[in-house]
């Protein structure tokens, strides 16, 4: 009997790897905005130092994440058919893209490694994770995306 | 590596304009006015050095009317210099301190720059030479002063050998002639090392009546990166008074000054400064510069006078409005790290009176530039003319065959060149001595 909800592909024993693993680089890239706002209040470069360390250590981590999420969209029809999978996986392409870039801005020496442009690219990533988070949301609480309720009986 | 900046540059050209203005033509930067482009702040800065290579049966390429000849090889990182009374030559061979990883940066810069860096092990010791006959094979090559810290600066008043590693000025007791000092050095002053001790060599010179010692302390990161409270007393050059070992700071602003001499005819203190990176191809120039009692050169709020460096926050006005520019720019990223004035007879008139300079050679910059010795003209105690190449060839394509650093004139007027990539002492002198 096929399964009524969409299933993860890349998941171990039930769990889905990308689904744990995401709030990793989530994590990440929110405090990256935390310490880059710490630097521009105080011109304290270890605040500066800490983002660019966040910024590294979300985008590493981020290549595993996307590699598991591409995984299970190609791996499930049903799950390419969801709206809120193309606004996350998008979204998620589009911040860290600009991730990247706000990881050679971090790079730059002293106060222009964060203001204002690493700064910016920092406020917009967060926005945008806020979407495609909501919408990855979306995807495993309303349409149940890697949910195995089946399992139970 | 190039290929890896190529298509770096390409996956970012995408979003973004360039990877940087093309260079200019270096000669624009030479002289007291040099030419100032606007600041370019990269997202991909260029890191382009050659590897590390072999001299072969190659040697430096010199002009007519001079000749070059190997003094000593497989020295270990030989990188200054110093000719004591007697004709001995000191060699210092010497490296840096391990280099802390405080960002990822530094991880990726410690990689990059590892292959443009000797394999030979640095000895962190004092190698004397002695050609007493002045023919250019040394009779004697033994080790004269061992266990040292990053060693760089060297020089003697009277009977007392001052040291300076990275982290002290250290005084020897010496006897002319001696080729071996096992005495423990007394510490006379410590100075700024660790645990970040980003410009680490210590240069050192003694006034010409000998009461004060001059020490050339360089900043502890580029541009502040590593926080303002790191370059307390640095980017500096100290006056040590030699009976007390009490310091003050003589001259600050100094990003990384070297090559410390006082002047022959106006006994004046001149150096040579490393500047800024990261700001484009064509800026900061480095520069030589007469060090003037109490003046501030601009490290880190402004350069060149008081062009303003947005990087260093917060910014100190009231410094930049007191910043003065220096004598004499050698055009950007050449990396002075030595430098002595010419009164000897050998070399033809056209080299005395003035100062060459030892030029290691840039990294950061798609085109290369230093990885030479020149020959900077003085007339009355000023940079008079155009520097001049005196010694090239170092660069082989994408492979630096040697790189010069520390100089000195040795008792028969020859030039003395210390090769770091090449292990290697070489002698300049005039084709037909």
């Amino acid at each position: 009997m096929p399964r009524q909800t969409p299933q993860s592909t890349a998941a171990i024993g039930g769990h889905p790897l990308h689904a744990m693993l995401v709030p990793i680089p989530i994590t990440c890239f929110v405090g990256t905005f935390l310490t880059d706002l710490a630097y521009w209040q105080t011109a304290n470069m270890q605040w500066a130092n800490i983002s660019a360390w966040l910024l590294t250590v979300g985008l590493l981590v981020s290549v595993v994440v996307v590699i598991f999420g591409l995984i299970d969209f190609f791996g499930d029809r049903r799950i390419r058919e969801l709206n809120a999978a193309w606004i996350h996986g998008l979204g998620n392409a589009f911040a860290l893209i600009l991730s990247i870039l706000n990881a050679f801005i971090h790079s730059r020496d002293a106060y222009t490694s964060v203001v204002p442009t690493g700064l910016i690219l920092s406020g917009i990533v967060v926005l945008i994770l806020a979407v495609t988070s909501w919408n990855g949301g979306s995807m495993v609480f309303r349409h149940g995306v890697g949910m195995r309720p089946e399992d139970r009986t | 590596m190039i290929a890896l900046r190529s298509i770096l540059c390409a996956g970012m050209a995408i979003t973004v304009t360039a990877c940087g203005p093309a260079p200019i033509d270096h000669k624009r930067q030479i002289g007291a006015h040099p030419y100032l482009p606007d600041i370019h702040q990269y997202l991909i800065p260029p890191m382009h050095v050659p590897t590390a290579g072999k001299w072969g049966s190659a040697k430096p390429t010199v002009p007519a009317g001079l000749q070059i000849k190997a003094l000593a090889t497989d020295l270990k990182n030989p990188r200054s210099l110093y000719v004591l009374p007697n004709g001995d030559i000191l060699v210092v061979e010497t490296d840096g301190p391990p280099a802390p990883i405080n960002r990822p940066k530094e991880f990726v810069m410690n990689l990059i720059e590892k292959q443009a860096h000797s394999n030979t092990k640095a000895g962190n010791r004092i190698v004397l030479l002695r050609d007493a006959d002045g023919d250019g094979v040394p009779e004697l090559r033994t080790v004269f002063l061992e266990g040292l810290h990053s060693p760089f600066g060297v020089v003697l008043v009277g009977n007392d050998l001052y040291v300076a590693n990275t982290d002290a000025i250290v005084r020897f007791p010496y006897q002319t002639g001696q080729t071996k000092i096992t005495a423990p050095g007394t510490t006379l002053c410590d100075l700024p090392g660790g645990p970040i001790d980003h410009h680490w060599t210590k240069s050192l010179t003694a006034s010409p009546d000998g009461a004060k010692l001059y020490a050339g302390v360089g900043s502890n990161s580029n541009i502040t990166e590593n926080g303002i409270g790191a370059e307390m007393d640095r980017a500096a050059i100290w006056e040590i008074d030699r009976a007390t070992g009490a310091h003050r700071l003589f001259a600050t602003g100094l990003r990384n000054p070297n090559g410390l001499q006082f002047e022959p005819q106006t006994h004046a203190l001149w150096a040579v400064v490393n500047e800024r990176d990261e700001l484009g191809p064509d800026l900061v120039p480095d520069y030589m510069t007469s060090v003037k009692d109490g003046a501030f050169y601009g490290w880190p709020y402004s350069y060149y006078g008081q062009h303003v460096d947005p990087r260093v926050m917060p910014q100190r006005p009231d410094l930049v409005a007191k910043a003065i520019p220096p004598d004499y720019a050698l055009s950007s990223h050449v990396a002075p790290l030595g430098m002595v004035f010419y009164t000897g007879t050998n070399l033809p008139t056209a080299y005395r009176g003035g100062a060459f300079v030892g030029e290691h050679g840039s990294w950061d910059r798609t085109e290369y530039n230093g990885y030479r010795v020149v020959y900077v003209p003085f007339i009355n105690g000023q940079p008079g003319g155009m520097a001049q190449d005196v010694v090239t060839g170092f660069l082989d394509g994408d492979t630096a065959r040697g790189r010069p650093v520390g100089l000195a004139v040795d008792s028969k007027g020859g030039l003395l060149i210390a090769d770091d990539i090449g292990n290697t002492v070489w002698r300049v002198t005039g084709a037909s001595n």
